[in-house]
């Protein structure tokens, strides 16, 4: 989205500061603003500085006020808060942002090599696309690609080129396995979604992928897609219907899945997990999907878990807390990142909880990074991983 | 600001604290330079956000010494553009201090840093201390305590107690100069209970729009908090009726809040707390048996006996006096108590702009002034939308015309502008002063008040700020 396609938002924003924390709550809900708390940082800084950026006061050519536009995570708490008619539209006015700071030339750096990998080897991580599908290498498991197969799960970038999430995908296959489910990966030819291009403002790029994957999954005739990723996942879900491209596949979470396969008892598990757990919901699985967001079910899969104590966050669901690694800034900004994840964490502690469970693989890396750096003292897993342990 | 001055300044500043927390990046400045008023964009050259007492003290000596301005800042939502920098210099955005540092039980009072907003505030009382409340505004969560009290806001307490100023019982300020003072009982004690019986010098910060010093702790009055509460509700068809009614009322001494607006600006306020759209453009006028004005009484007691005791007096009280009105009610509804701090003023407001001329004046000119400002928005042909709240049991009275606009409609912006100076005039007439005064309404009451009360205003800010260095060009002299 442009800039000025934007113009009846831009001036919506009264600069009220009702965006900064949880309504009724009154704990913080902006991770930028509370880390960096100079106005700009703010998504009522951000709205004014669209303003300044459309009417030539501002400009994008300015490398901090461009780190202030990138210091965004993406998650969507602003428009959860934001009463105003113009908060739907508060990240599409950053992400035009972005665009615009793109179509211009001002490029951020970080981004240049993330965007340099998306088109050599189709993901975001520099890694060479040809060890996409190695993190099922011993699996036994079809090749969608290959053969035609009733459900095609889809791994992602993060978890197809992070050798210590692995854990993940192979957990969500063997569920499926267990649940007598026909599935299939498409390994090596498999592709970014493009969902983080779109964030970081390379709409071209999105666009290129999201047309490819559309067209892909169109010609392999599976009836279901499921992800662990909810950036991915989002994606399809929000993103891939603006493209008036006709999707011939539904696309489901694991974690929906999972609800469903143990609703239809085709998943039944049987040993126990004693463990007390909070679940933190990522912004792509609830916010991102507006009034469809996914929050039962992920409780519902640890609830339908022998041993599992749930236990809520006082930011739960709706007006959950951002891990922080959304919308480019962990690539680009991992102190902010981890930051965020970490004022996280010590809410997960203050539960009582020894575990936090989520239901994204950008979540969880950058949670258990932010373990790493500051020592908080809780185990971090994917639902997928939880899940599997009691089978 | 010359630029070597200033890049010593910046140097100073980074030492004192953080280069993270200073900054002159062009977006910040735009951003601090504006808020939701049509006045005049004004920058300052740099934002800094100290985090303790000592750091205010330090920045202040700093700017002091240099002659550069100081204007504190907390959300900036004040709707008088009082924290537009008139003349440049250092923003001092105050919300990194926002420690709610005690909460007397026994003395019922809390002790706040600048940065405490009623959300926060509210958040705390309700978990830590649920016997207790503080009184919020109609405006937005992040508003600051101190900052509502220092422009002598109207609460939802305000007809008991008055202005936000009225519930102060303690202040600590940094002078201009850096020195720190504690005015009230916490100069010579440990507890900030009250002001008196010390001579009563919060007045010299009270009131001055952060032109005489930066105010780093306050304590506020917290009241018990009854788990009973209702509201009233009277439509009158004229504004007569409804100043019968809100005298009737007002002898009764029962509400905690009694105010009233245009049936026109409720019906608006509803969609907002909604989260419905209703456009006020072009102005929306009473349909059929529409009410001309809606009055809303909050009660509050410790059981339900006193509560419909309570209503019963009310109605009695308003059935005796005002036979020969016409209105509807009393209608019982859920108290909107509950609802403070609330994000409908945002919402209201969402064209960007909001605008208002917010005044305290004596009730006994309420109806002459009430009608002839409504009368004023319809020759601009802008929807009526008075708002009102009886202070202090009745001695005062808030009004104002609460105007929303689109900012981006330069046509309208001049629109409100004239519509605003029009009121001004009449309010002044009436013997209605400007509250939350903005600097053009400021110049307009100077030309009213008498030559020696300007000269001991002027004297008292020199005496306390010889360098003109505290948010200058507003209360106590003008721009240079």
């Amino acid at each position: 989205m442009a800039l000025k396609d934007l113009q009846e938002w831009l001036y919506g924003c009264t600069h009220c500061g009702t965006c900064k924390d949880v309504l009724n709550i009154f704990s913080p809900a902006c991770p930028a603003g509370e880390k960096y708390q100079l106005e700009s940082y703010f998504p009522s800084g951000k709205m004014l500085i669209a303003r300044g950026v459309a009417n030539g006061v501002l400009n994008l050519d300015d490398d901090d006020t461009r780190e202030r536009i990138y210091a965004c995570t993406g998650c969507l708490s602003c428009e959860q808060q934001c009463g105003v008619y113009h908060h739907q539209h508060i990240f599409e006015t950053v992400q035009a942002l972005r665009s615009e700071a793109v179509t211009q030339g001002n490029l951020n750096p970080a981004y240049m090599v993330m965007v340099e990998s998306l088109k050599k080897d189709d993901n975001v991580f520099g890694k060479a696309k040809a060890e996409r599908g190695d993190w099922a290498k011993d699996l036994k498991i079809k090749d969608a690609a290959k053969e035609k197969t009733d459900v095609v799960y889809h791994a992602g970038c993060m978890l197809s080129f992070d050798p210590e999430l692995w854990e993940i995908p192979r957990s969500a296959i063997k569920l499926l396995e267990a649940a007598g489910i026909d599935a299939g990966i498409m390994g090596a030819e498999e592709s970014c979604c493009g969902g983080r291009a779109y964030e970081i403002g390379y709409d071209g790029e999105f666009t290129k992928y999201a047309e490819h994957f559309i067209e892909t999954f169109n010609s392999l005739g599976a009836g279901k897609v499921i992800t662990s990723c909810s950036d991915g996942y989002s994606t399809f879900k929000k993103l891939y219907p603006k493209m008036n491209i006709e999707m011939k596949f539904d696309t489901l979470h694991t974690a929906e899945y999972l609800d469903v396969l143990i609703k239809d008892k085709k998943l039944k598990f049987t040993k126990k997990v004693p463990l007390k757990v909070t679940y933190h919901d990522p912004c792509h699985l609830g916010r991102h999907l507006g009034e469809s967001g996914i929050y039962d079910s992920p409780r519902n899969v640890l609830k339908s878990i022998p041993g599992i104590e749930l236990v809520e966050m006082e930011r739960n669901r709706e007006n959950a807390w951002c891990c922080g690694a959304g919308a480019g800034v962990s690539q680009a900004n991992p102190d902010f990142a981890l930051w965020t994840a970490n004022e996280r964490l010590k809410e997960a502690q203050s539960t009582g909880a020894t575990a936090l469970v989520t239901s994204c693989p950008w979540c969880v890396r950058n949670f258990r990074d932010a373990v790493k750096k500051y020592g908080e003292n809780i185990e971090i897993y994917d639902i997928a991983e939880i899940a599997c342990k009691a089978l | 600001m010359i630029e070597a001055v200033k890049s010593r300044l910046i140097d100073q500043l980074d030492k004192i604290v953080g280069s993270q927390f200073v900054s002159t990046n062009p977006a910040d400045l735009y951003i601090y330079s504006y808020d939701l008023t049509f006045a005049e964009s004004h920058s300052p050259d740099i934002v800094v956000l100290p985090q303790s007492v000592e750091e205010v003290q330090a920045i202040l000596k700093l700017a002091n010494q240099e002659k550069i301005p100081v204007i504190p800042y907390i959300a900036g939502g004040n709707v008088g553009g009082l924290t537009i920098p008139l003349n440049g210099g250092i923003s001092l955005d105050l919300k990194r201090m926002n420690n709610i540092i005690e909460v007397s039980e026994a003395d019922m009072y809390a002790l706040v840093e600048p940065g405490v907003t009623f959300g926060q505030m509210k958040a705390f009382l309700n978990k830590n201390h649920p016997t207790l409340k503080y009184t919020y505004a109609f405006s937005p969560p992040s508003t600051g305590v101190i900052a509502n009290a220092i422009v002598q806001g109207l609460d939802n307490l305000s007809f008991r107690y008055g202005a936000a100023s009225h519930w102060v019982t303690g202040l600590e300020v940094a002078l201009a100069t850096g020195e720190l003072v504690r005015i009230g009982s916490c100069a010579a004690s440990k507890t900030w209970q009250a002001i008196a019986p010390f001579p009563e010098l919060d007045g010299l910060f009270l009131g001055w729009q952060g032109a005489t010093g930066v105010i780093t702790k306050m304590a506020v009055s917290l009241w018990p908090n009854p788990p009973y509460n209702t509201a009233l509700t009277y439509m009158p068809m004229d504004l007569e009726g409804a100043n019968e009614i809100l005298q009737s009322i007002i002898r009764t001494r029962i509400p905690d809040d009694l105010i009233g607006t245009s049936f026109t600006l409720n019906k608006a306020g509803v969609a907002a707390y909604e989260h419905r759209k209703m456009d006020l453009y072009p102005a929306v006028k009473r349909e059929g048996e529409e009410p001309e004005f809606v009055i809303t009484a909050e009660l509050t007691g410790n059981n339900e006996k006193e509560l419909n005791a309570k209503a019963e007096a009310i109605g009695e009280a308003v059935d005796a006096k005002c036979q020969s009105y016409k209105f509807t009610g009393p209608e019982t509804m859920p108290s909107t108590t509950a609802a403070f701090p609330m994000q409908a003023l945002g919402v209201l407001s969402s064209g960007g702009g909001l605008m208002w001329v917010g005044t305290y004046g004596p009730m006994s000119r309420w109806l002459e002034t009430v009608k002839k400002g409504c009368e004023l928005q319809d020759k601009y042909d802008i929807t009526r939308t008075c708002y009102t709240r009886i202070m202090n049991e009745g001695h005062f009275v808030g009004l104002r015309w609460m105007l929303p606009y689109d900012k981006g409609d330069p046509a309208l912006v001049e629109r409100i502008k004239d519509l605003c100076a029009e009121q001004l005039e009449l309010v002044l007439e009436t013997g209605y002063i400007p509250y939350k005064t903005p600097v053009w309404a400021v110049r307009k009451l100077e030309e009213k008040v008498s030559p020696d009360w300007l000269k001991l205003h002027r004297r008292i800010k020199a005496a306390l700020d010889p360098n003109n260095i505290m948010n200058p060009g507003r209360w106590g002299m003008p721009r240079e």
